[in-house]
């Protein structure tokens, strides 16, 4: 299907198969992955891991992947954003997540615009909500928020927002609180 | 026995009434609203127009597209901090008098959503008259509403609002 | 582009002073978002030549709820809530595809009789979603009556979802390990009613539209969406099989049973607005032959998961079990945790592929949830399809894409 060299992990998560690749590659993988069949990317989004307690357990959760060499997570598995690549090929009806880790402020990884259109938008919604900011985009601007908005809300370090509820324990404002952010 | 009275007797053709009550008796009976649907309430308020709940009996079928032909803002629906300038200038556009309806939480008061997207209820950018509790609220809901604008509009001067 | 150049610089704004074929300069336009015509608050920015369409550009926002942030603050039985809001014309849709990851996630299965009810609530409100596009785009394109006709039998169906669920929209019924409550006597009566009676509902409907010379001449040949670039550009649902695609989730990637229904999937070879058009009145039929046979084929049983920790147990048992009340306790002070991992399901609603992504980290609620909305990608081709047609062209294109604004900004 694609190199293995360029596969860094794989598995199956409650019935759905993975793969990890290093942000580099990304856009190689999934060229790869686009030329041997798996033509419709569905989405395309993140997930910020900030302050993930199920991820520094010893030994990773089942399904998310093998454990590093001391038993605790793979190193790569400290990386705050992950990059999740929904792929589906429309004759086999096989799917394939892809994924990648990314880091830095601003995260940065290969756009894949031309590989596949609907990804255009996808992350524009990315950028705009995370933050991740996509190298080669032709209008890599705010899709969703208004373009003057300042920060990117679904970090997990950007409060809820909204009003306070007065004798209500259920509001918070964190995600995660700001002290572990 | 008052004045009027006397002249229904002498002339029996001539009907009299206060200024007030004949300007807001016109002014009640054909409320024309703004489309302003937005999100869910949209559509109820797109079902209240049909024939099962048929808004024409209040006069207020008549959807306007433009603002400048309303009279009444139904704010349908989520507003959010994007839309809220185009609201706000929206309701600007309207010739007084004009009165908005809040119609559901999420117009209200924000709804479910209390986060950083929506404005926390409509009231914050334009005044409301009345408010509709709902998520979305029933057509039912939005002709007691319109129906309770009316009574309030029947009991206003003709001047305009403070 | 380099990414320093024009990230977070605001919208593009298209080029001005340019020439165009009639000797004019290029025209650029501001639609919506407050436009009676975009359904909902699609904003669009056009470059005209003449009256013809060189250049669009969608902006989307002006509706966006926060819906995903706010998952992430609620905990797992919350979120089916605000799953109904985000497409507001298929809510137990939405739902279903919630309920469905949060499963696979748990891996639990439901019982047959939820899966038919599921199966019964999604056509229920796959009708009435069609019904709501053909009586706005009906009225868009002059014809008045659609919307009277086609509200009148959605209220049918609100009925009925306020018969089982006690809400007429959002109904919130389909949940993570069943469904709300069983069916009652009541609802299968009215929906054997409503079986009866729809189809010649459709006829009329038909009668009225199909072939219409004003709704033929302004829908055949318009916004045309050639099967492959609907493949490439990813549009799913109505869009895709107007163009001739045979892709239906419900057949190529069967959930909640749907394997055993027999049901046609529509397609038309058209691949314009007419064929469009022509594929939903043909879903609404299929719809009710699905409903058809699940409603004979109801196999009895329970609707819910046996599972305390997921699900609270019966209110007899709260009095004499103490088992019963710690669970209940739990269930709604803490709510029930999701082992780590992540899940990716995707149902047919009536706009096309609406999947939910979930993440859970171990904790009570959920770390993501993403909604991979079939508005938001059916939204990219229309600047395909409307370039060089008219502008009141658009009105039928964007029309028959029948994007939600709730569902594209989420």
């Amino acid at each position: 299907m694609i190199a293995d060299s360029l596969i860094v992990d794989r598995g199956v998560s409650a019935g759905d198969a993975w793969i990890t690749v290093a942000a580099g590659d990304v856009r190689q993988a999934l060229s790869a992955l686009k030329d041997a069949g798996y033509r419709l990317l569905v989405f395309l989004t993140c997930v910020d891991h900030l302050a993930d307690a199920s991820r520094n357990r010893g030994g990773a959760p089942e399904g998310l992947g093998p454990t590093g060499a001391q038993g605790g997570p793979p190193p790569y598995k400290s990386s705050r954003y992950e990059l999740v690549y929904q792929l589906r090929n429309l004759e086999t009806r096989d799917q394939l997540r892809v994924r990648a880790f990314l880091d830095g402020d601003p995260p940065r990884v290969d756009s894949t615009h031309d590989l596949f259109p609907p990804a255009n938008w996808d992350e524009r919604e990315t950028y705009d909500m995370f933050g991740v900011v996509f190298t080669g985009h032709p209008d890599l601007t705010r899709i969703l928020m208004p373009d003057d908005w300042v920060g990117h809300p679904l970090r997990r370090d950007y409060p809820v927002g909204g009003e306070a509820v007065e004798f209500s324990e259920e509001h918070e404002t964190w995600q995660t609180a700001p002290e572990k952010a | 026995m008052g004045l009027d009275n006397v002249i229904a007797e002498a002339l029996p053709d001539i009907i009299t009434t206060r200024l007030d009550s004949l300007v807001n008796w016109a002014r009640k009976s054909s409320l024309w609203p703004a489309t302003f649907g937005l999100a869910c309430c949209a559509i109820e308020m797109m079902a209240t127009t049909d024939a099962r709940h048929d808004l024409a009996r209040f006069g207020s079928e008549v959807f306007r597209a433009s603002p400048r032909q309303a009279d009444v803002m139904i704010v349908s629906g989520r507003v959010s901090r994007k839309m809220a300038p185009v609201l706000r200038r929206i309701y600007d556009q309207m010739p007084e008098p004009k009165w908005v309806i809040s119609m559901g939480a999420c117009a209200s008061t924000g709804g479910v959503f209390n986060n950083y997207a929506l404005l926390q209820g409509v009231d914050k950018i334009v005044p409301v008259d009345v408010y509709i509790p709902g998520c979305p609220p029933r057509p039912e809901d939005l002709l007691n509403a319109l129906m309770i604008l009316q009574e309030r509009i029947k009991a206003q001067g003709i001047t305009p609002r403070q | 582009m380099s990414d320093t150049g024009t990230v977070g610089q605001g919208i593009t704004v298209t080029k001005t002073g340019e020439q165009g074929a009639f000797g004019g300069e290029l025209l650029t336009i501001n639609f919506g978002p407050h436009h009676p015509s975009t359904h909902g608050v699609l904003r669009l920015i056009v470059d005209l030549d003449g009256e013809q369409v060189r250049r669009l550009k969608p902006v989307i926002g002006y509706l966006h709820t926060g819906i995903e942030k706010q998952a992430e603050a609620l905990r797992w039985q919350q979120v089916v809530v605000v799953t109904d809001r985000h497409d507001y014309l298929s809510p137990p849709i939405n739902n279903l595809a919630y309920a469905l990851a949060v499963e696979k996630l748990l891996g639990v299965e439901v019982p047959p009789r939820a899966s038919a009810l599921r199966v019964i609530m999604s056509e229920l409100t796959r009708i009435a979603s069609h019904l709501v596009w053909l009586g706005t785009s009906g009225i868009e394109l002059g014809a008045s009556t659609m919307l009277m006709y086609c509200f009148r039998e959605r209220d049918t169906i609100l009925d009925m979802n306020e018969e089982i669920s006690g809400f007429r929209m959002h109904t919130s019924y389909i949940r993570p390990g069943g469904v709300m409550a069983d069916a009652t006597p009541r609802f299968l009566e009215m929906l054997d009613r409503f079986i009866d009676k729809m189809p010649s509902n459709v006829d009329e409907y038909e009668a009225l539209l199909t072939m219409n010379p004003i709704f033929r001449s302004r829908t055949i040949g318009i916004g045309r969406l050639p099967a492959e670039d609907a493949k490439v550009l990813g549009a799913t649902g109505p869009m895709l099989r107007g163009s001739g695609v045979a892709w239906d989730l419900r057949k190529t990637m069967p959930y909640s049973g749907y394997e055993k229904y027999d049901f046609e999937v529509a397609t038309s070879d058209l691949c314009d607005c007419y064929g469009r058009y022509l594929v939903r009145i043909k879903e609404m039929r299929e719809a009710v032959k699905i409903l058809r046979q699940a409603l004979d084929r109801l196999p009895d049983g329970p609707v819910n998961i046996d599972d305390r920790k997921v699900l609270p147990p019966p209110r007899e048992e709260l009095e004499t079990s103490m088992e019963a009340v710690i669970h209940h306790f739990k269930l709604f002070t803490e709510g029930y945790s999701v082992p780590a991992g992540d899940a990716y399901v995707a149902v047919e609603s009536g706009r096309g592929e609406n999947g939910c992504y979930v993440v859970s980290d171990g904790t009570h609620k959920p770390r993501r949830v993403k909604f991979r909305s079939a508005s938001f990608v059916n939204l990219q081709p229309l600047e395909r399809m409307a370039l060089n047609h008219m502008v009141a062209d658009m009105v039928a294109i964007i029309g028959t894409a029948d994007t939600v604004l709730g569902d594209v900004d989420r």
